[in-house]
């Protein structure tokens, strides 16, 4: 199943919305970058029928809060993830 | 059996290959690729190839020269290559249309110089399909 990655913010691209509409159950989303700016209400209107990671750092350097819902990670556990699933889909658009 | 202070270590290694679109200057994207081929290499899997095509080719120009309270990513590229025999290879055609050139191809093209920072090569597309053909996994990090 295929974990996706999303780098860019829902406030300027459409990475994220053309990201879950491939999104099908057993996926995995990864938000990285500008990407964290998603976990300030984009996923409240989109929900995700499947986990959602977020690289912690990026959202610290942003500022961001990590909802409950939302798995903090760092680079060691990304590369796991990247190893649990196939294809790796980047979204960066 | 891996070290058992290394608890990262346990799964299986698996072959990744990295596609890096992004310039260094432009967006973080260069950065997390650094770190990201750091991360494997920690957990004890190993890189095919990495893949600069697009922007992404400055990243093996030798003559960038960032201030110095950003990060220089070319020395962290080329200790990970030396440390790990990587293979660092910038696309060709995307690397002549931005300057980025060999000794060979400054020759070549009659250039007055040539940037290609040592630990990288330039190399065609078929490149990029064949480490695909042989990787477990391909990660592309976006402009």
């Amino acid at each position: 199943m295929s974990l996706h990655i999303v780098s860019k913010s829902p406030f300027s691209s459409t990475a994220l919305a053309d990201c879950l509409t491939s999104f099908i159950e057993g996926d995995a989303l990864v938000l990285i970058e500008d990407g964290v700016y998603a976990l300030s209400g984009a996923l409240k209107s989109q929900p995700v029928v499947g986990p959602v990671y977020c690289l912690a750092a990026d959202a610290q350097a942003r500022g961001l809060t990590i909802p409950a819902a939302v798995e903090a990670i760092d680079d060691d556990r990304w590369a796991s993830l990247c190893t649990e699933h196939n294809p790796i889909v980047s979204w960066f658009r | 059996m891996y070290p058992a202070t290394s608890d990262t270590r346990n799964q299986a290694a698996m072959n990744f290959t990295l596609a890096v679109y992004a310039a260094p200057h432009a967006s973080q994207s260069a950065a997390t690729a650094l770190r990201f081929a750091q991360a494997l290499l920690r957990q004890g899997h190993q890189l095919y190839r990495v893949f600069f095509y697009c922007d992404g080719v400055h990243n093996g120009s030798s003559l960038a020269t960032p201030p110095q309270d950003e990060t220089d990513l070319l020395p962290a590229w080329q200790s990970l290559q030396a440390e790990h025999g990587l293979d660092l290879v910038v696309c060709i055609a995307a690397a002549q249309r931005r300057g980025v050139l060999s000794e060979a191809e400054a020759k070549r093209l009659e250039r007055p110089a040539a940037n290609l920072a040592p630990g990288f090569e330039l190399a065609g597309l078929g490149q990029l399909a064949d480490a695909v053909a042989h990787s477990d996994r391909l990660v592309t990090f976006g402009s």
